[in-house]
């Protein structure tokens, strides 16, 4: 691969990414190279120890519980040890409290980064968010000091996130309508010209910015028919800069390098400190909105770690997985005729997709310092629990 | 001229979200045939969670800026605007001269229906989401503050509140002696209308945002446990309960013996009130949350759009693309239908 990045002043004065990549794998038909994409980060912001990839670079702890998803309902039981064991796993902690405040203290604000795309479908569980949000109090911090968000109020409400997490909790949707840009921060963006659309700029969300202290991910197992899959990166990076759909137009995609040069914005680098990935369910195609069952696994998994390229690395192993098992072609397939231009086709139809996936961004997110993306080099510790 | 509504709030019940257990907004059940034109479309521009309520030739409707428009339905403009403190995900309703809404910030309005002045204006510590509704001249609500709350309807004083043991996003329904609100916590709690003392709850498996309907002895409500719920209505005592696929948001319409309810799996169900057995399973999109509306032979609910079912077996007779909804409802008035969609439009189909 042939990537270089580089850093330049920008005229703002402040610190700035200007980052140009190749596609990353042997294409099967030509695609265009993405644009130059420029990152202005906020400043005066020091990285920590706590900064991605944070205190357990490629370390990867796979919680499985089977009987933690049944005729589709999480079991909050099942779910309140598997967080509990993974925690202790990844940390080497004897308590669930001693495992948590190696990421949050009391004086913190948290803000908990949910997924609800795909609501009800397949989004973060509210099982897993109450867990988290006992563990954030089991280390001292009130509720009131604890942000559950994401940019689009619909999906929350769509969710039902409001009434199924607890009282005292903020539950915030940034967007409450199209071109709602009222809580982002218009000096922390990323630019980048993709498709000659009119607003080349995508803002960090104040909440992220300026709002919390640490923030802990919870994204979800889904492919997605831009970026191959969602995940960690990109519930973090998709879902707290604005105006992103615009760096897929079919059948082309610039979710690579978009996505992680987003992750590497400060402060959203840094506060991000522990990423929980919902596998309860597993989206093998069709996301990350499909509705239909078919294309939905109930797996009863959850990933936890602080590196969110190793995490991602291993969610792409178990849709690619999935997928072969499934006999539909891998998420890294460009075969021209794999492509639709048709919605319905590709929301019924797993061989066929949208647009040309570019789950590179996960290797390009690693070459940033995100995290580890060599599979060799990932500590996948696999745990049970009952 | 814009015709009178009662001028008494002594006398005005809205007893139920969208008015009375068939969810028509006091309208009664109407003829309703599948549209073939628009007549008039407003574009507020702003995302409508809630659903539009009719007034006389008024239509109610409350942006999720926290704007509540008057929308003069015979010419399709607002006639006037009264902006909130808050965003709104509130369907307001009507008690003679007020419109009554809540908002994010903890307010509830009696705004008068005929100028949009503020006529008192009542706080509280949390989302106010659900729809007010009145009986006797009280004004009844619960709030994501864990309280529900009673009001007098001239002054906007609180009468009595009573803390439950969640947030609450259930609109009440208001019976003669007692009321009943699901909650957070997965409890439906009956209460003393008179002083909110509570008379029992019942446990489902999650939280209830759906809106109970009454029927006869029977209360009917949905659960986020995926669970449709008949309740005695004296002691809370389940009498049946039937699965759907995922949870439940949408609150059930109650018309002909049958209450119907949509599923987030994306189907309605019409189940018989007191045997629990299921008529008819049909989907009605991907996701269903809003209430379903009784007209006189259909039962209308709003998906990705307006779906018409037969009341008797289900079979859909017609559909309009028009009126993407989280919560709302259509306004089935004789010839007309007015709906609202969640992407800031509004409708009048003929």
């Amino acid at each position: 691969m042939d990537r270089r990045a580089f850093v330049k002043s920008t005229l703002l004065g402040g610190p700035g990414l200007v980052f140009q990549v190749d596609q990353g794998v042997p294409a099967q038909v030509s695609l265009p190279q993405p644009p130059p994409i420029e990152v202005h980060g906020g400043a005066g912001v020091k990285a920590t120890p706590l900064s991605m990839p944070g205190l357990y670079p490629g370390r990867v702890v796979e919680v499985s519980a089977p009987q933690a998803i049944q005729s589709n309902r999480v079991s909050q039981p099942v779910v309140a040890r598997m967080i509990e064991r993974g925690l202790k796993e990844l940390t080497e902690e004897k308590s669930l409290c001693a495992a948590w405040s190696k990421f949050v203290q009391a004086t913190d604000v948290v803000g908990i980064k949910i997924n609800p795309s795909g609501a009800p479908a397949c989004c973060s569980s509210p099982e897993i968010i109450r867990e988290i949000i006992r563990g954030l109090e089991c280390v001292g911090v009130p509720k009131q000091n604890i942000v559950v968000w994401d940019r689009y109020a619909y999906e929350i409400d769509i969710g039902g996130y409001q009434s199924l997490l607890p009282p005292g909790v903020e539950i915030v949707g940034i967007e409450a309508g199209v071109g709602d840009v009222s809580g982002y921060d218009l000096n922390i963006y990323c630019e980048a010209n993709f498709f000659g659309e009119w607003e080349t700029r995508s803002y960090m969300a104040d909440v992220a910015a300026h709002r919390v202290t640490k923030l802990i991910n919870v994204p979800t197992t889904k492919d997605h028919s831009a970026s191959g899959v969602t995940g960690c990166l990109k519930n973090l990076g998709y879902g707290t800069f604005n105006n992103v759909a615009r760096s897929h137009r079919a059948p082309y995609s610039f979710t690579n390098p978009l996505i992680g040069l987003m992750c590497s914005a400060e402060p959203l680098r840094s506060k991000a400190v522990l990423h929980i990935m919902d596998g309860m369910r597993l989206v093998w195609h069709g996301g990350p909105l499909t509705q239909i069952g078919d294309f939905i696994e109930q797996v009863g998994t959850v990933f936890i770690g602080t590196d969110p390229v190793a995490l991602d690395t291993m969610e792409l192993q178990a849709v690619e997985s999935k997928r072969r098992q499934k006999g539909v072609p891998s998420v890294w397939e460009h075969n021209p005729k794999s492509i639709t231009t048709s919605n319905d086709e590709f929301f019924r139809d797993p061989s066929k997709n949208l647009f040309y996936r570019q789950p590179g961004h996960i290797q390009a997110a690693d070459k940033l310092g995100l995290g580890i993306s060599d599979l060799k080099r990932i500590d996948h510790r696999i745990v049970e629990t009952g | 001229m814009r015709p009178e509504l009662n001028q008494s709030t002594a006398i005005c019940d809205w007893v139920t979200l969208l008015h009375d257990a068939a969810r028509t907004g006091g309208l009664g059940l109407r003829s309703t045939h599948a549209p073939s034109r628009v007549r008039w479309q407003l574009r507020i521009g702003r995302s409508i969670r809630g659903a539009p309520v009719l007034g006389g030739e008024t239509l109610y409707l409350a942006s999720i800026e926290g704007t509540l428009y008057a929308v003069d339905v015979t010419v399709g403009r607002a006639s006037w605007i009264f902006q909130g403190s808050g965003r709104a995900h509130s369907t307001p309703s009507i008690c003679g001269p007020k419109v009554l809404f809540g908002c994010d910030d903890g307010k509830v309005y009696a705004i008068d229906h005929a100028s949009g002045k503020k006529l008192w204006a009542a706080s509280t510590q949390g989302e106010v989401w659900t729809s007010l509704v009145t009986r006797n001249g009280v004004g009844y609500f619960g709030c994501a503050d864990t309280n529900f709350y009673a009001v007098d309807l001239e002054t906007g004083t609180v009468q009595w509140k009573t803390p439950l043991g969640g947030k609450i996003y259930s609109t009440a329904y208001v019976a003669e002696t007692q009321l009943y609100v699901g909650c957070g916590d997965g409890r439906l709690y009956s209460l003393d209308r008179a002083n909110g003392r509570v008379l029992w709850s019942a446990q489902t498996g999650e939280a209830i945002d759906s809106s109970p309907a009454v029927a006869g002895d029977r209360v009917v409500v949905g659960s986020e446990d995926f669970y449709v719920y008949a309740l005695d209505a004296r002691t809370g005592a389940v009498r049946w309960k039937h699965a759907t696929g995922l949870g439940i948001a949408s609150s059930p319409a109650v018309s002909h013996g049958v209450a119907v309810v949509g599923s987030k799996d994306g189907y309605l169900y019409a189940i018989d009130i007191q045997s629990g057995e299921l008529y008819w399973r049909v989907q009605a999109g991907e996701v269903v949350t809003a209430p379903p509306v009784f007209g006189q032979e259909v039962v209308c609910v709003q998906a990705a759009g307006l779906v018409a079912f037969e009341i008797t077996t289900g079979k859909m007779v017609w559909k309009a693309g028009l009126g993407g909804a989280v919560q709302s409802a259509p306004v089935l008035s004789g010839n007309l239908i007015y709906l609202s969609s969640q992407d800031g439009e509004v409708y009048a189909l003929e």
